[in-house]
């Protein structure tokens, strides 16, 4: 008898630990979710309040597309947008031309200083971009790269490939040998095999570091600030110019950062499946 | 049909053919040539760092060791590098524990944390100078939307990134809010890679569920964890735009970290040659880190690959 | 073995040989430009008066070839500015008069002087024209970045007979003036730029603010002090009395600070020797830090330290702050029909001093247009500069285009204008009794940037009180004045 209200009992605490854990997690989530959130909110609120509203409002307001009026109609924040896109698009295509192979390289074959020279790739991400701009730029007016899509695709490496190397490295590490051999063994020559079998493979690795490639190419800054600006205007400069001419807009900058996000997202929903599973890999083995 | 020569290393290399015992460096060359292009200026930028270059003297000149000891005797200097390490610590410390915790709430696989885990990704998008910006329209003391939040709990005039005692939590709150998606995203990868037997062994043994914690989920996160600590951490000790775009450093010196003193010493006060110390200090500090980071974690993943 | 070695020695070769083009071709270039026309002790043609002669004997603008330059590239640098808005919109008229193209970049103004200096540092002609202060030429101008214009505006050939040269206001172009030595004051030597809007420094306020409190707009130290603690919550939670500039750069020093500054009777540098030697911690200069402080304690925002213009008129426009102490055109994009909450309640007056009469001493900052002296376009970018400096365009940009303070005498004197300001109470009256004694305050050197950075940063310190007092704050910022303008060598100019 005393047994069985004992288990009873002890259920009864496992449910009530549960319904208390449950709520303590979708508390601690919520919380999270105000703070990761509330900004992006507040982003678009702002994109709907008239300037005059802009200060004396928090969430009653008349609100107004005039922001986006201007934006969007009465600058060139389309051709900047667009150029970004050719930009940061090429700059990743060029990442993944160049690196594949050569994570394929640092990940099958045993050479000398290997590790050196992945440890070198990989520390490019981590090279202040203050110091090698300036020697860029003077090399880049030399040889007519200022002002280029190419110039600033090629410096857009420096950001863009080291990531996805290492991870892509990961990737081709994990796949056994065998598969490679088998697939040799009934008459495809080694190109074929690479893009026949390998690549599939090596797919969700390289869609979620490519994701990343292109957020970190989007919303460079201080490489297109100094490299570009009369041919090629990126995205970030530009909505940044909505904050002042006259008086403060932000709510021209809110629309400006919205709008400029939106690739991103949109890429980041293709990729949803490939996201979290294209990241577990590669990115430990590498 | 060449043979691979990952599983034998102690082949003889003079016995391969020549063609194909030059392959990786065939395959390695585009990657290697892009970036070597561009390891041009890191050489130039030694050079340099022993010239008095500056962009308004239309000569320079070597001048030795002098912008390296000017550097090394200042105060100023050992004041950005505190600041430098102080700021890598509290951001990274504190996104790495953030994203660990969210990464672990989110694991059990309910409708409400699917949707989280897309939306939680989209503060990584906003470009760092957005972010600041977004960031100090909420937190103007006269017109910000979280000083009326503040209001409601008793709390007035909090002051932000324009008081000495708050600027630094102000600048790591906003690198949290757009940094912390990163570390989520790498912890959730990690979370989805364990292997479930020894969880199962762990629970049907009657573990608690912080011994299997501890023992079991964080051992086997952990190169998951170094990969986003090797990449926060670096990112973090060289942070420019957010301060930058905050409080160019202040209020007083308060955030003049290494890399915005270089910067200033660099593009504002147009002195290059004595700029250059600070930036190649900062360089030569994060590659000692990241490479010590990266044979740790070496180690670690194939230890974890053991499991 | 031999086989990696010898493509170890391969990669290295190339790099070495990489990095000696990029070296003597990148790097080096800088040896063999000499500066060009502006540099110091170059001749000084065409004062004003001898401009007018040239225009005489000038074409006038109906035969004046405007196509001499058909086909010609100029490229132009702006700052997110309204008067970089009214050049772009006009860009078509311009291309169409002159078969000139334009290739323009707009930068916010927080990254714009970086990205030019990095641009002008290269001599490779990119961009013909740019957009500066009159602060930033001291730096460009000692580089030889900066073309001396008196060698078009002394040019008949190159000028036409109508450009009245005399009606663009006279202190403003002397302040673009300067001979290239530490210490001498602007006016003379090379024109660096010419003016395409500009900025004085007065007192803008909240009439509602004024008269809902009963207080008296105030004139002296001591009567703008007495306002500040009446007018500290004066709109509820938040507001605040008066909105100066305080972020860490040379923003914050320029506008009020910088006119108070001489109002006190201080000045920044005093020439001992053959150097330049900083005087920010004179008894002057602290007594007037002194009342900064207390003005801003008393009156000013808590996040004082981060704000720049915009913030600072963003106050005042949303009813925030009742003063604003800062440039004349800041509260004027405020105060048009619906641009703020407090659109409509905004007024001028001269900036307070210590006691009443005393002149008003304002500084000067002008937005203008200069021209590289490595340009390989340098008639069709005078063209250019020619034509956006004009009267018609000067009356274009600022009746149309919302562009102030206007840089034009006769823009000033028309009707169009005055009836566009009339809703704008005090900003002409103000701006006519000030004008007179505005001219630019700092000691001329080309270490301008961190001066007046370091200066704000201190000011920073003090305000939070990291000093024991205001004296100890201006000492630390003395030295450290001193040291940043110590190879300065007056020797070498005389």
């Amino acid at each position: 008898m005393s047994q069985q209200t004992q288990l009873l009992d002890s259920s009864q605490n496992r449910k009530t630990m549960l319904i208390l854990e449950d709520f303590g997690r979708n508390l601690g989530l919520t919380f999270y979710a105000l703070f990761a959130l509330f900004p992006l909110v507040w982003m678009v609120i702002c994109s709907l309040k008239a300037d005059a509203e802009m200060y004396n409002t928090v969430f009653v307001f008349t609100p107004t597309l005039d922001n986006y009026k201007a934006v969007l109609l009465g600058t060139d924040y389309f051709k900047a947008f667009f150029q970004n896109l050719v930009v940061s698009g090429g700059a990743v295509l060029l990442t993944v031309v160049a690196g594949v192979p050569a994570a394929y390289a640092l990940a099958r074959y045993d050479f000398k200083k290997k590790e050196d020279v992945a440890f070198q790739i990989l520390s490019f991400k981590f090279a202040p971009e203050i110091m090698v701009i300036l020697p860029v730029f003077l090399i880049f007016q030399k040889i007519g790269l200022y002002d280029t899509y190419f110039g600033l695709i090629w410096v857009y490496q420096l950001i863009t490939m080291p990531l996805l190397i290492w991870v892509v490295r990961g990737y081709f590490e994990d796949i056994s040998v065998e598969v490679e051999q088998a697939a040799q063994l009934d008459g495809y020559r080694w190109f074929d095999v690479f893009f026949k079998t390998l690549v599939p493979l090596i797919k969700p690795g390289l869609v979620a570091s490519g994701l990343l490639a292109f957020i970190f190419a989007w919303n460079s800054f201080t490489f297109p600030l100094v490299l570009s600006g009369f041919n090629i205007q990126t995205i970030t400069i530009t909505s940044l110019r909505y904050i002042a001419s006259d008086t403060v807009h932000y709510g021209q900058v809110a629309v400006a950062a919205l709008i400029a996000v939106l690739p991103e997202i949109t890429a980041r929903l293709f990729i949803q499946k490939h996201l979290v599973r294209g990241l577990s890999f590669g990115a430990v083995k590498g | 049909m060449p043979k691979l020569n990952v599983s034998h290393p102690d082949i003889n290399y003079n016995e391969v053919p020549k063609n194909i015992r030059m392959r990786p460096y065939y395959i390695i060359a585009p990657g290697l040539l892009i970036l070597i292009g561009i390891l041009i200026p890191f050489v130039t930028a030694i050079f340099l760092s022993l010239t008095n270059y500056s962009f308004r003297l239309p000569h320079w000149k070597l001048i030795g060791l002098k912008n390296w000891i000017d550097t090394l005797t200042d105060p100023s200097f050992y004041h950005a590098l505190w600041v430098t390490i102080k700021y890598a610590v509290f951001s990274t410390g504190t996104q790495m524990i953030l994203g660990t915790v969210i990464a672990l709430l989110l694991r059990k696989d309910t409708r409400y944390s699917r949707i989280l885990k897309v939306l939680f990704t989209f503060p990584l998008m906003v470009a760092p100078a957005i972010a600041v910006l977004i960031w100090q329209l909420m937190t103007s003391n006269s017109i910000g939307v979280l000083e009326k939040l503040l209001n409601v709990f008793g709390v007035f005039g909090f002051p932000w990134a324009s008081s000495h005692s708050t600027a630094m939590f102000t600048a790591v709150l906003i690198d949290t809010w757009v940094n912390t998606p990163f570390i989520l995203l790498l912890v959730l990868a990690g979370l989805q890679s364990l292997p479930k037997s020894p969880f199962e062994a762990a629970e049907v043994d009657g573990a608690s569920r912080w011994f299997i914690f501890k023992t079991l989920t964080l051992p086997m996160l952990k190169p998951f964890l170094y990969i986003a600590l090797l990449f926060r951490l670096m990112a973090s000790l060289q942070e420019f735009g957010i301060i930058y775009a905050l409080t160019k450093g202040g209020p007083g010196d308060t955030l003049m970290n290494i890399s915005l003193t270089g910067y200033m010493t660099a593009f504002q006060y147009q002195r290059l040659g004595s700029a250059l110390p600070y930036l190649l200090v900062l360089w030569t500090i994060v590659n000692i880190s990241a490479k010590f980071l990266v044979k740790r974690q070496r180690k670690l993943a194939k230890q974890a690959q053991g499991y | 073995m031999s086989q990696t070695k010898r493509f170890k020695q391969g990669v290295s070769i190339f790099l070495v040989l990489t990095l000696a083009i990029g070296m003597f071709s990148g790097c080096g270039g800088s040896a063999q430009t000499p500066p060009s026309s502006a540099a110091p002790g170059s001749s000084s043609p065409a004062p004003q008066s001898k401009v007018a002669d040239v225009q005489q004997q000038a074409q006038s603008s109906d035969d004046f070839d405007w196509k001499q330059y058909e086909g010609a590239t100029v490229k132009v640098s702006f700052v997110q500015h309204t008067v970089a808005d009214a050049i772009v919109s006009k860009l078509p008229e311009f291309t169409e008069k002159t078969g000139i193209q334009v290739e323009y970049s707009i930068t916010p103004e927080a990254s714009y002087f970086d990205k030019l200096s990095t641009s002008l540092s290269s001599r490779s002609g990119d961009p013909d024209l740019f957009m500066s202060g009159a602060y930033q030429l001291w730096d460009y101008s000692t580089a030889g970045f900066v073309e001396d214009l008196g060698n078009f505006l002394g040019d008949a050939s190159k000028i036409t007979s109508d450009y009245d040269f005399e009606d663009i206001v006279p202190s403003a172009v002397a302040a673009l003036r300067w001979n290239g030595i530490p210490g001498y004051p602007v006016g003379e030597g090379a024109q660096l730029a010419l003016p395409l809007a500009f900025e004085i420094y007065s007192l803008a306020y909240n009439t509602r603010a004024f008269a809902e409190n009963n207080l008296e707009v105030p004139k002296t130290y001591e009567d703008l002090l007495k306002v500040c603690d009446a007018l500290q919550g004066w709109n509820g939670p938040g507001s605040y009395a008066i909105a100066l500039r305080g972020a860490r750069d040379w923003g914050t020093i320029h506008p009020g600070y910088m006119s108070t500054y001489a109002n006190f009777g201080a000045v920044d540098f005093a020439q001992q020797d053959d150097k330049l030697v900083s005087m920010v911690n004179s008894p002057e200069a602290i007594a007037m830090t002194e009342f900064w402080v207390e003005l801003i304690k008393r009156g000013g925002s808590s996040s004082w330290s981060n704000y720049t213009w915009y913030e600072a008129g963003a106050d005042l426009g949303a009813g925030k702050a009742a003063m604003m102490f800062d440039a004349d055109n800041n509260g004027i994009h405020q105060n048009w029909d619906g641009a703020s909450q407090e659109a409509g309640n905004i007024a001028w007056t001269v900036m307070p001093v210590a006691k009443e009469g005393d002149t008003p001493n304002s500084n000067y900052w002008t937005w203008a247009m200069a021209m590289n002296s490595a340009s390989k376009n340098k008639d069709a970018a005078w063209m250019f500069l020619m034509y956006f400096t004009s009267k018609e365009f000067a009356h274009y940009a600022s009746v149309d285009m919302n562009s102030l303070d206007p840089a034009r005498t006769s823009v000033w004197d028309s009707d169009a204008f005055k009836s566009k300001m009339a809703k704008q109470p005090g900003y002409i009256e103000t701006y006519n009794a000030t004008i007179d004694s505005t001219t630019i305050l700092f000691t001329p050197q080309p270490y301008f940037f961190e001066t007046t950075t370091e200066w704000a940063a201190t000011l920073q310190d003090i305000v939070a009180g990291q000093y024991g007092s205001v004296k100890e704050g201006m000492n630390a910022l003395k030295a450290k004045i001193d040291k940043a303008v110590s190879d300065i060598d007056l020797s070498a100019y005389y």
